[in-house]
C-alpha cells in the first residue's frame, strides 16, 4: 500500500513529482510517496503560504487556538481514521513499539488542547492580545507582535509527531509555515496539516508540508531564500550547512542535538524508594530508545545512601529487562547495532583493564548498564537503551564535569529533596542546563516549556511599535483636532 | 607452547597447500591458548566473556576482540619493548590514539603476505615491473601497508620497480614517462597503492587528457578505500576510470582488504563486478556476525565481519572489525564501515559529541 506524505496548497497533486520511500519489512512493506518540488513550484507554494499567512494575521489568536484544539481532539480520538492510520503506520516506519507510540501520541497531543495552548501563549506573552492588535506599552506608545511572513521549519529525526511542536508555534504567532519533513518520519506533520485544513478551510493555505532529500537541492535553496525566519533541527554539520546558505538578513533558530542526564541524591536511595526511582529512570531510557534530546545518557548517583550506586545500577538493569518484555526495543540497523556494540565493547575493555566497573546487559544486547565508580565526565551513551551509572561523592561535584560541554546540554532528571533540588538547579543552570524534570518525565516536557531555554513564540516574532510621538502627531491632524 | 614453537607451527601451516576445518581448529585453539596464557589484557577480556581455552571447542568460540581495544590495551604476548616491529593504525579518531600491533618477528607476517600475494596477484609470473603509489618504509616505519608494499617490490618486482611517491607527492612526469615506456616495450606493468593515491593520479591524467594502453598482463592493485584522504568515488566509477585510464580490464584490477590488526590479507579476483567477492588463504577464517550478540547472522544478511587470523599470533588472532559484510559463495562482500549513519533523533551520538567537544576545546 502507498501513503502520500506532505501537504501542498497551491499545486495540484498531478503536477507534483512524487518519490517513493519504502519502509517496513520486505514481507510487509509500506510505501510512502513524498512530494519533490521544483524551484518554481517551491516559489509558487511560498507565494500561496505567504498570502495565507497575511490572512491568518487578521484572525484572532483565540480562533487559531480553537482550530488547533479541535484538530488535536480529532487525533486524540482513537477511532478517527487518521489516528488509526498513525497507530498502524508510525510503528512500521520508525520501528518503535506500537504501544509506546500509542501512549506517546496521546500524551503528546494532549499538550495541544486549548488550556495547554493558552498556557503556551501566557508563557511568552504577558498579554497574548498583542498578537491580535496594538496594545499599550508600559513605556508609552503601542506595540503589536507579528510572526514572520514565511517561517521555514527543517525537521529531523524519527520521533513521531515532533514537528507539530514548531508548526503549532508558528501558527500561534500567525506565520505562514513551510515545514520540511525528515525521511525517517515523513507522515505525521502532513496529516496534522490536513486535519487543520479540514477543521477550518479559512487557514488551509497558511502552511505547507514538503520534503526533499537531505542535503539537496533547488527546492531547499528556493525555500531558504523565501523564508523570513528559519527554524532547523539536526546535527551541527547539517545546521551549519543551512546557516551557510542563508541570506544574512534571515533570522535563524538552530536546535542542535543535545545530551541529557540524571542526578540521584542519596536521600532517594533507600530500599523503599529505589524501585520506583529505578523504574522512572528506566522509563526515560526506554522511551523512544534515547533518541530524544531530552533522553538520559548517564545517571550520576550519590554515594552514601542505603543503596549504593552499584546496587542502583542493578535495579536499573532489572527495570530495563522488564521494559524489554513490555516495550521491546525497535530493531536496529547494522550500523546502529555496531554503535551499541562499540560502546558496550569499549566499556567491557575498560573494565577488563581494571578499575571499579561493571557491565550488565542481556545476551542479545537489547539493553546495557555500565556502572563506574571513576570520576567520569559526561559522555553520550551508545543510544538504544545503553546507560551509564556513575557513582559520585556529592551531586554538586557533577557541575564541573559537565562544564566543558555546556553548549550540548539540555535536560536533567533529578531525584532529590527540595532544598537540594533548588541548590542543584542553580549550579546546573549556570552550566547551561535549560530544563529540570522529575525522573520518568525527562522525555515529556510540559506544555509551554522553553525548548533549549529559548522562547518558542517570542523568538519567532518581531514587534512593531507605535511610539508615543506618532500618537500625538496623529492627534494633531485628526479631523476632530482643534 | 613457546614462541619459537608457535612460529614454527605457523610457518609449516602457511607453507602447506590447504587446511581442513579440523586442522585449522586445532591450531586456532592452540594459538588461543598461547595468547590466553601470555597476553594478560586478552585473558581478562576472555574471562569477562566467560571463555577460556577449556570452554572453546572451535575457532568460533574464541572471543573476538573489537579493533578499538587495540587502542585501549597493550595486546602482546611478548614484552612490547621486545617487539621487532610495531605497526600502528593511521586512524585519526579518539584524540590521536593509535591501535598498535606488536610483532616480535616479521617472519610469520612476511610468509603470510608472500605466500598469498603470489597466489592472488602473481599466479602467472615470478616478477613484474612495479610502480608503487605509497611512501616507502623509511618514511612510514609503523605502517603495515608500507611494509607490505616493500615485500611486494622485493619479492615480486623487477629491478626496474620503484616508488612513484616522493616527499612532494606523485612525480607525475616521471610516472607518465614510465607508463609510456611500458606501452612501448610491451612488458607488463603493475601499479600498486592505496586507493586514495590513485585519485589525484586519475585527476591529473584527465587534466592532461592522457590515457595509457598498458600491455596485456598488466595489472592494478589498490587497497584501503578513500578514508577521507581523497574525493570519494563509487567503486564502479573508480574501476571504470582505472580501466579506461590504463587500459587494464577491470578483471585485472585487484583490491586487497587488509588491516593493521591482521597479519593476513584478503583479495578479490578482479573488479569486473562490484562489490567483489573477497577471500583469504587457509590460515584465516571469517564470520559475519551480529556485533551485539556475537552470533552469526543468517546467510545472506548483512552483519559485521570478524576474522580469525592465525598469523597474527603475538597479538590476538580473533578480531571484530567495524566493517559491514555479507557471506556469499566463495567468500564475503565488503560493504563499508558499519557506522556513520545519520542520527535518527535529536540525541547526540558519541562520534558527533567527540567532534563537537573537540571543536569546543580548540575553538
Amino acid at each position: 500500500m502507498t501513503e502520500r506524505a506532505g501537504y501542498i496548497p497551491g499545486l495540484a497533486p498531478q503536477d507534483i513529482a512524487w518519490q517513493n520511500l519504502r519502509f517496513g519489512s520486505p514481507d510487509c512493506a509500506l510505501d510512502i510517496s513524498v512530494p519533490t518540488l521544483s524551484d518554481t513550484q517551491m516559489r509558487t507554494v511560498a507565494a500561496t503560504v505567504r498570502a495565507g499567512g497575511r490572512r491568518l494575521k487578521t484572525l484572532p489568536t483565540e480562533r487559531i487556538v480553537d482550530i488547533i484544539d479541535r484538530a488535536a481532539a480529532q487525533l486524540l480520538d482513537r477511532a478517527h481514521p487518521v489516528r488509526r492510520k498513525a497507530e498502524d503506520m508510525l510503528p512500521r516506519i520508525t520501528g518503535y513499539d506500537a504501544e509506546m507510540i500509542r501512549l506517546g501520541l496521546t500524551g503528546y497531543l494532549k499538550t495541544f488542547r486549548k488550556p495547554e495552548l493558552r498556557k503556551f501563549l501566557a508563557e511568552d506573552f504577558a498579554n497574548p492580545l498583542i498578537l491580535d492588535d496594538f496594545q499599550p506599552m508600559p513605556k508609552g506608545g503601542f506595540a503589536r507582535a507579528f510572526g514572520p511572513g514565511i517561517l521555514a521549519h527543517i525537521w529531523a529525526g524519527n520521533v513521531p509527531g515532533l514537528p507539530v511542536w514548531s508548526l503549532v508555534s508558528g501558527l500561534l504567532v500567525k506565520a505562514g509555515n513551510i515545514g520540511k519533513v525528515p525521511s525517517a518520519e515523513p507522515l505525521f506533520a502532513g496529516w496534522f496539516a490536513q486535519i487543520l485544513a479540514e477543521t477550518d478551510p479559512e487557514i488551509a493555505d497558511c502552511f505547507a508540508i514538503v520534503w526533499w532529500k537531505g542535503g539537496d537541492t533547488e527546492s531547499e535553496t528556493a525555500l531558504l531564500r523565501e523564508a523570513d525566519t528559519v527554524l532547523a533541527y539536526g546535527g551541527n554539520d547539517a545546521l551549519s550547512a543551512i546557516r551557510d546558505r542563508l541570506p544574512v538578513t534571515t533570522r535563524y533558530l538552530a536546535y542542535g542535538h543535545k545530551v541529557s542526564f540524571g542526578l540521584i541524591s542519596r536521600a532517594a536511595l533507600d530500599s523503599r524508594r529505589v524501585p520506583g526511582t529505578a523504574h522512572a529512570a528506566a522509563y526515560d531510557i526506554v522511551r523512544y530508545d534515547q533518541q530524544g534530546c531530552y533522553s538520559p545518557h548517564v545517571f550520576f548517583v550519590e554515594n552514601g545512601g542505603r543503596i549504593s550506586p552499584e546496587e542502583f545500577s542493578q535495579y536499573l538493569a532489572h527495570e530495563l529487562s522488564a521494559f524489554e518484555k513490555k516495550y521491546p526495543r525497535r530493531p536496529l540497523s547494522v550500523a546502529e547495532a555496531g554503535d551499541v556494540a562499540a560502546w558496550r565493547h569499549q566499556e567491557e575493555i575498560r573494565s577488563s583493564a581494571g578499575g571499579d566497573r561493571l557491565v550488565l546487559g542481556d545476551a542479545a544486547g537489547a539493553w546495557s548498564v555500565v556502572y563506574s565508580s571513576d570520576a567520569e565526565d559526561l559522555t553520550p551513551s551508545g543510544l538504544n537503551r545503553t546507560i551509564k551509572v556513575v557513582g559520585v561523592d556529592a551531586l554538586a561535584d557533577v557541575a564541573p564535569r559537565i562544564a566543558p560541554y555546556r553548549r550540548f546540554l539540555q535536560t536533567v532528571g533529578i531525584a532529590a529533596p527540595p532544598a537540594e533540588l533548588y541548590e542543584l538547579a542553580n549550579l546546573l543552570g549556570q552550566e547551561g542546563i535549560t530544563r529540570i524534570s522529575a525522573l520518568g518525565h525527562m522525555t515529556m516536557p510540559e506544555a509551554g516549556w522553553h525548548h533549549d531555554g529559548r522562547f518558542n513564540l517570542l523568538d519567532l516574532i518581531t514587534m512593531t511599535e507605535i511610539e508615543h510621538s506618532a500618537e500625538t502627531a496623529a492627534d494633531t491632524i485628526a479631523p476632530y483636532a482643534d | 607452547m613457546t614462541q619459537d614453537e608457535i612460529i614454527r607451527r605457523l610457518l609449516d601451516f602457511i607453507a602447506a597447500d590447504d587446511a581442513t576445518e579440523s586442522a585449522f581448529n586445532r591450531l586456532a585453539l592452540e594459538v588461543f591458548a598461547y595468547q590466553f596464557e601470555n597476553n594478560s589484557p586478552f585473558r581478562q577480556f576472555c574471562m569477562q566473556r566467560g571463555r577460556t581455552p577449556r570452554t572453546a571447542k572451535t575457532w568460533r568460540d574464541i572471543p573476538a576482540v573489537p579493533i578499538n581495544a587495540f587502542k585501549e590495551l597493550t595486546l602482546s604476548c611478548c614484552p612490547p619493548e621486545e617487539a621487532a616491529r610495531v605497526f600502528m593504525t593511521s586512524g585519526t579518531t579518539k584524540a590521536g590514539v593509535k591501535g598498535k600491533s606488536y610483532h616480535p618477528t616479521l617472519a610469520v607476517y612476511d610468509a603470510s603476505m608472500i605466500t598469498h600475494f603470489k597466489k592472488r596477484f602473481m599466479p602467472d609470473r615470478d616478477r613484474i615491473d612495479m610502480g608503487i603509489l605509497f611512501p616507502d618504509e623509511s618514511a612510514m616505519p609503523n605502517s603495515s601497508l608500507a611494509h607490505y608494499l616493500a615485500l611486494a617490490r622485493e619479492h615480486f618486482g623487477t629491478g626496474d620497480s620503484r616508488y612513484e611517491i616522493g616527499e612532494t607527492g606523485i612525480d607525475f612526469d616521471a610516472l607518465f614517462a614510465r607508463l609510456a615506456q611500458a606501452e612501448k616495450t610491451g612488458e607488463p606493468y603493475a601499479l600498486l597503492g592505496a586507493s586514495y593515491s590513485f585519485v589525484p593520479l586519475l585527476d591529473e591524467m584527465k587534466r592532461r587528457n592522457l590515457t595509457f594502453a598498458l600491455p596485456v598482463g598488466s595489472r592494478m592493485f589498490d587497497t584501503g578505500g578513500f578514508k577521507g584522504q581523497s574525493r570519494e568515488l563509487s567503486l564502479d566509477d573508480f574501476y571504470n576510470q582505472l580501466s579506461t585510464g590504463f587500459g587494464v580490464p577491470r578483471s585485472r584490477c585487484i583490491n586487497m582488504y587488509g588491516m593493521t590488526e591482521l597479519s593476513t590479507q584478503f583479495y578479490d579476483n578482479g573488479n569486473a563486478v562490484c562489490p567483489s567477492v573477497k577471500s583469504g588463504p587457509h590460515w584465516i577464517r571469517s564470520r559475519v556476525i551480529n556485533p551485539l550478540t556475537g552470533e552469526d547472522v543468517p546467510d545472506g544478511e548483512t552483519g559485521v565481519l570478524s576474522h580469525c587470523d592465525l598469523a597474527h599470533f603475538n597479538i590476538v588472532s580473533t578480531i571484530l572489525t567495524e566493517d559491514a559484510g555479507v557471506v556469499v559463495d566463495g567468500g564475503f562482500l565488503l560493504l563499508g564501515r558499519a557506522d556513520g549513519e545519520e542520527a535518527r533523533g535529536c540525541s547526540m551520538a558519541v562520534e558527533e559529541f567527540l567532534k563537537a567537544a573537540d571543536v569546543a576545546a580548540t575553538g
